[in-house]
């Protein structure tokens, strides 16, 4: 934990190397959040309510979905990277040191821009969240539990590039999934879709659980949220584990 | 004692997708052993299984067959424990965080190796000294030239005091004075502290100033293995000298040179060391003809073992 932290930390220190260019991103990514909320509110004026959703409970979501993003793309980037630096060979350097290698690759590069979006989401929580010390502590297990899925889901999707090699582009076609059907409420979707976010593109568990339990907290939900994690988070470990065994380190071949 | 030692050691990989999958053998059976505290030199061309080698010695490749040990331990099942013992260095990957000075760098990897602050801290400082790198560890890596930026990632590489060293081509792309230097640094690094030196490289004359012991690959197969003296006596016998003359020579003969005609003006020259000394070419050369330029060079490296090679089978 320690070693993670300390690579987190130097990487926070890359990103912030360049201090104009750090804040001019973040700067860019927080506006960008302001009129994806200035669209859900004029949307939800004109609409009223939407299936049991409503203003108030969409900023919520928004507030979890930036957090989450904040958190698993912005603080450990290279979740959505990963099939990209097996494929490029540059688990090398990881290995070669002594520390868990998936770690050390998920902490060592911050997206600056992202961080916008981790800036933003609590504060849209604290304006727009009806926060109670209650709610604060659920917003914060529901965004950790949406997190760990986000991140979980990245990492096996990449680590498939271990198995079947290629250039890793099934992460990122999982990426643009997960996100888009994490931005939108869980309820307009139904029938198999719903099933299919509650498995195969996992965000249900991202946004959806999250925002269900910070509105109204429920035992069941939580512990759903909090097994979600759980098998995320395990899913991701054993894939690249077992993977690492047929890394063939960047060469225009694949591991038999 | 032993640092290294392989037993039949193989990898393969497989090419190509769908029907026209095919199964490669990257490394076949290798079969060596390195004393601890010596400098060996692992060469051979593109493609022979260098970067293999070392990637399974170093526990970043699982291997397909065989057995391996580095220090008393298995490289792949045993990776962390191992890393924390010894140090690599890829000339073509970079270990420094770009935008950060090589210290801070230094400082995240005394944090990874569980270093005590203040004896990292002035290891760091040593290592500066030791490898003329003092005015640059504290400037951006970015801002650094690759021959500045190679000390200090052979600063990063030792921070921890590994206790063997793989150099995978780390002379690649610097200059005759930044090679030179990094050579010098590393036989170093070797005398005065005792790291074993396992070398990968395309240029022979870090298998001369750095080895002494060379090991040659090629298709992943070791086809020549013995002291560098010893190769450089019984191999390098030949020295290829490229002539411009200020006119045509004519019909140019010397006993023991192999004349090759590159244009009216232009010849190469392959003398043969054994026969005859490159100055007793060069007095002949310069008393009989006006010269232009003259240019003297080792064979190539890939001469060298076809060499090896040729003499094996």
């Amino acid at each position: 934990m320690t070693v993670a932290l300390a690579t987190l930390r130097t990487a926070f220190l890359e990103a912030w190397s360049n201090r104009r260019g750090f804040w001019f991103q973040v700067g860019i990514m927080a506006a960008n959040d302001v009129a994806w909320v200035i669209f859900w509110v004029l949307f939800f004026r004109k609409v009223g309510n939407l299936r049991g959703w409503d203003t108030h409970k969409v900023l919520l979501l928004f507030a979890i979905l930036t957090t989450v993003s904040g958190t698993g793309l912005g603080l450990l980037s290279n979740s959505r990277r990963l099939g990209e630096l097996i494929a490029g060979g540059q688990l090398d350097a990881a290995l070669a040191l002594p520390t868990n290698p998936l770690t050390y690759l998920l902490t060592r590069r911050v997206d600056t821009a992202l961080l916008g979006d981790l800036a933003f989401g609590p504060v849209l929580f604290v304006v727009a969240g009806d926060p109670t010390p209650e709610r604060a502590v659920v917003f914060v297990f529901g965004a950790l539990c949406g997190t760990v899925v986000l991140v979980g889901f990245l990492v096996a999707l990449g680590s498939v590039t271990l198995f079947a090699g290629g250039r890793g582009e099934q992460a990122d076609l999982g990426f643009q999934a997960i996100l888009i059907f994490a931005s939108y409420p869980i309820d307009v979707f139904g029938g198999l879709t719903k099933l299919f976010l509650f498995t195969a593109v996992p965000a249900a568990f991202v946004t959806g659980l999250p925002t269900s339990l910070v509105s109204s907290f429920r035992w069941p939900v939580a512990l759903g949220a909090l097994g979600a994690a759980a098998f995320f988070a395990l899913a991701a470990a054993t894939t690249f584990r077992i993977g690492l065994r047929r890394y063939s380190s960047g060469a225009l071949w694949t591991r038999v | 004692m032993l640092a290294i030692s392989t037993h039949e050691l193989s990898k393969d990989f497989s090419a190509g997708r769908g029907r026209d999958r095919r199964r490669l053998r990257a490394v076949h059976d290798i079969t060596f052993e390195v004393e601890r505290g010596e400098r060996l030199a692992y060469i051979g061309p593109n493609g022979a299984g260098k970067s293999t080698s070392i990637k399974m010695l170093t526990g970043i490749l699982h291997p397909t067959s065989g057995e391996a040990t580095v220090l008393g331990l298995v490289p792949w099942t045993q990776r962390r424990e191992l890393a924390r013992r010894i140090g690599t260095l890829f000339g073509q990957r970079s270990q420094l965080w770009f935008e950060l000075t090589t210290r801070q760098t230094l400082h995240l990897l005394s944090r990874i190796y569980r270093l005590d602050g203040d004896d990292a801290r002035r290891r760091a400082d040593e290592l500066a000294e030791l490898l003329d790198a003092t005015d640059l560890i504290d400037q951006p890596v970015r801002s650094l030239s690759l021959g500045q930026r190679m000390r200090c990632e052979l600063a990063a590489t030792v921070l921890h005091g590994p206790e063997v060293l793989f150099l995978d081509e780390p002379t690649i792309g610097l200059d005759l004075i930044a090679k030179q230097r990094f050579r010098e640094m590393v036989v170093r690094l070797n005398e005065e502290l005792g790291t074993t030196v396992f070398l990968t490289s395309h240029d022979v004359a870090d298998i001369e100033h750095v080895a002494d012991r060379v090991v040659v690959i090629n298709h992943g197969t070791i086809i020549y293995d013995d002291q560098v003296a010893r190769m450089r006596r019984s191999l390098l016998q030949t020295k290829l000298l490229e002539v411009r003359f200020e006119e045509a020579p004519g019909a140019l003969a010397i006993d023991g040179v192999q004349v090759t005609p590159e244009s009216d003006t232009v010849y190469g020259l392959v003398v043969d060391t054994r026969r005859l000394s490159v100055r007793e070419v060069l007095d002949e050369l310069l008393d009989a003809y006006a010269i232009a330029d003259i240019s003297v060079v080792d064979p190539p490296l890939e001469q060298v073992i076809a060499e090896i090679y040729g003499g094996r089978t």
